[in-house]
């Protein structure tokens, strides 16, 4: 049996068997607004629910932000951000100028400089190796580093990034928007990773996954988050 | 020669003393590697030291950006900009949406050259700094960054300009790595040695034009302030008591000191450290053995993590003490570091042999077994050969 790693989603994990293969990285996409940072914040909540670390990769928008979105669902990270068990890379605030002071788990970079962010998540995950081989790392999304570099250069950042989670032990999702590059450098982007789930609003569906069948579910946003129906 | 240095540790010493004047270098980064500091260093101190002019052209850091980074390694850079003995050209600012900032501003990378080459011209004899050349690559396509390289450099032997091109390499081809290394004069590989997730920095020269170049690795860290810095890795030997540590120290590490307790022990044996260092094959360590009493495993954890490599010595005549060995192996966390068992003692009546020793310590992963007499120097090359081969398996 592959050990599962829950993705907060109680009626989606049991259909998918348990939960996303441990160890893999899943790619949550499709159209705009239609949940996919919602199932990373589940993700998120799942870890601290598990007493699980945290390396969560933000592009969109800030930690304070973060902890906004998640409260809306009755979420509390502060407790978990106390416990130093979040990594948080803020990709948002860097290039604009926000000056804010890096912390052992707070770092910030810039969506145009992939080699620094890079370096960084490898700064985390040497902490968090230290502590625990088993992990969960959010990338939501890559559609800012998409929208500020070369499409063909972030396929070759994510192939290096999905490989240090991997090394490391860690199980991750990365959060994509459809369209936001062209159909080849999307059929890369799906070879890079091991599990594709694709949200278009109404269905939940399963493209790919380790050991699980293709399945789908309805779903809608509700302030309890991502619910099945 | 007239030569200009980098300023980076070890590194002029490894050129020969130097660049020289209108040569083209190439820092080639593995992902996970900040190359720039090599350039903002090699600008810097030029500018500092040598009164010398430059630029640093950018496509992936806003020159907002790279002043915060001087500010970290605790460089000026206000003081050159304002004077102009350092100018930008900005090639990200127009992409990110904020006010550009330079002498010189690209809004298209295919025009790259065609700013490029004035900026050289503006800086005759000085430092010019171009980062990255992986984002080149991968907006205007190789066979343009080629032309456009060769392009710069031209410029620069002309106008005795050093060049010095900063490159993250992302999965690209060998054989585009190997058209970069062609068109430069010098260059020099950034990567990692790394067990698992934990790993140290290493810079080597692989390139040299006016100098044979030892293709040594040197360890680097990023200081702050500082930049970078030489790290002089640590070796940790250990093992149970009694097992030859101290001599097999000695044996790498000619003039290792020891604290030595003789009075109340039947052997003596060591109570504090061994001390040594080494140069092996171009590569130097500092080497530290840890006694093997079990009231001193305090010391074992935190010289552990200093490591990049361990021995871990056992008595080939004493299975008894394996038992411990697997211990203290745990205990330092080796299982996140190169390591090599040195079967020592092996010469003497009653030694089993690597195979029977695997089977008696039954370990959990392949680690190399060397047979080593260190009272008689034997297989203590082969005892390094058998670490160093672990270690720089990249």
């Amino acid at each position: 049996m592959i050990p599962k790693i829950k993705t907060g989603i109680a009626a989606f994990d049991e259909l998918i068997g348990g939960g996303l293969p441990d160890n893999t990285i899943t790619l949550i996409y499709g159209p705009p607004k239609t949940g996919k940072s919602v199932f990373c914040y589940h993700f998120l909540q799942q870890a601290i629910s598990d007493d699980e670390f945290c390396l969560y990769i933000m592009t969109d928008y800030n930690l304070f932000q973060l902890e906004e979105k998640m409260m809306q669902f009755n979420w509390l990270i502060h407790e978990y951000l106390q416990k130093e068990m979040l990594y948080v890379l803020d990709i948002a605030s860097g290039s604009i100028g926000a000056i804010q002071k890096e912390t052992a788990t707070f770092k910030i970079s810039s969506p145009q400089n992939p080699t620094e962010i890079i370096s960084k998540i490898i700064e985390d995950l040497q902490y968090i190796y230290q502590k625990t081989h088993r992990f969960r790392s959010v990338l939501d999304s890559t559609t800012t580093l998409f929208s500020f570099n070369s499409p063909i250069l972030i396929v070759r950042v994510l192939k290096s990034y999905v490989m240090r989670i991997k090394v490391a032990g860690g199980a991750g999702i990365i959060a994509y928007t459809e369209g936001a590059a062209d159909s080849q450098i999307e059929t890369m982007l799906k070879a890079t990773v091991d599990n594709i789930i694709h949200l278009d609003g109404e269905k939940i569906d399963v493209e790919a996954m380790t050991g699980c069948d293709n399945v789908s579910a309805n779903y809608k946003i509700t302030d309890e988050g991502l619910c099945i129906i | 020669m007239d030569l200009k240095k980098t300023y980076i540790p070890r590194l002029d010493d490894i050129l020969g003393g130097g660049v020289p004047k209108g040569t083209s270098m190439l820092f080639q980064a593995m992902p996970g590697i900040v190359s720039d500091v090599f350039g903002y260093q090699i600008i810097s101190q030029r500018v500092q030291l040598d009164s010398e002019i430059g630029f640093i052209y950018t496509n992936t850091r806003t020159p907002i950006e790279i002043e915060r980074v001087f500010d970290k390694y605790g460089w000026d850079l206000k003081t050159p900009l304002n004077s102009s003995q350092i100018f930008f050209i900005d090639s990200i600012s127009g992409m990110m949406g904020v006010p550009p900032m330079g002498k010189y501003i690209i809004d298209d990378l295919a025009k790259t050259e065609e700013i490029v080459i004035p900026a050289i011209e503006d800086i005759a004899g000085g430092t010019a700094v171009i980062e990255n050349i992986a984002t080149l690559i991968d907006s205007i396509g190789a066979d343009n960054t080629i032309k456009c390289i060769k392009m710069l450099n031209e410029a620069a032997a002309k106008h005795e300009v050093n060049i010095v091109y900063l490159f993250t390499r992302w999965d690209y081809e060998d054989q585009l790595v190997e058209q970069l290394r062609n068109l430069v004069d010098c260059e020099i590989q950034l990567f990692s040695i790394e067990e698992k997730v934990m790993y140290r920095q290493v810079f080597m020269v692989v390139k040299s034009n006016w100098t044979r170049a030892s293709k040594c690795k040197t360890f680097f860290e990023l200081a702050e302030p500082g930049g970078v810095m030489v790290f002089i890795p640590k070796l940790l030997v250990t093992g149970p008591y009694n097992a030859g540590k101290t001599t097999f120290v000695h044996a790498i590490a000619e003039k290792a000191v020891s604290v030595e307790r003789q009075a109340f022990e039947l052997f003596p044996t060591t109570v504090g450290l061994d001390i040594g260092h080494m140069d092996y094959k171009g590569f130097s360590a500092d080497v530290f053995g840890t006694p093997g009493q079990e009231r001193f495993d305090l010391l074992l954890e935190p010289l552990a993590r200093e490591s990049i490599g361990t021995f871990i010595i056992i008595d080939s005549t004493k299975p008894d003490t394996f038992a411990r060995a697997k211990e203290m192996i745990n205990m330092c966390q080796a299982e996140a570091l190169p390591k090599v068992i040195v079967a020592n003692k092996h010469d003497l009546p009653g030694a089993l042999t690597p195979d029977e020793i695997k089977k008696r310590m039954a370990l959990w992963e392949d680690v190399p077994i060397v047979p080593v007499s260190a009272q008689k120097n034997e297989g203590v090359d082969k005892a390094l050969d058998t670490l160093f081969d672990l270690i720089y398996r990249v």
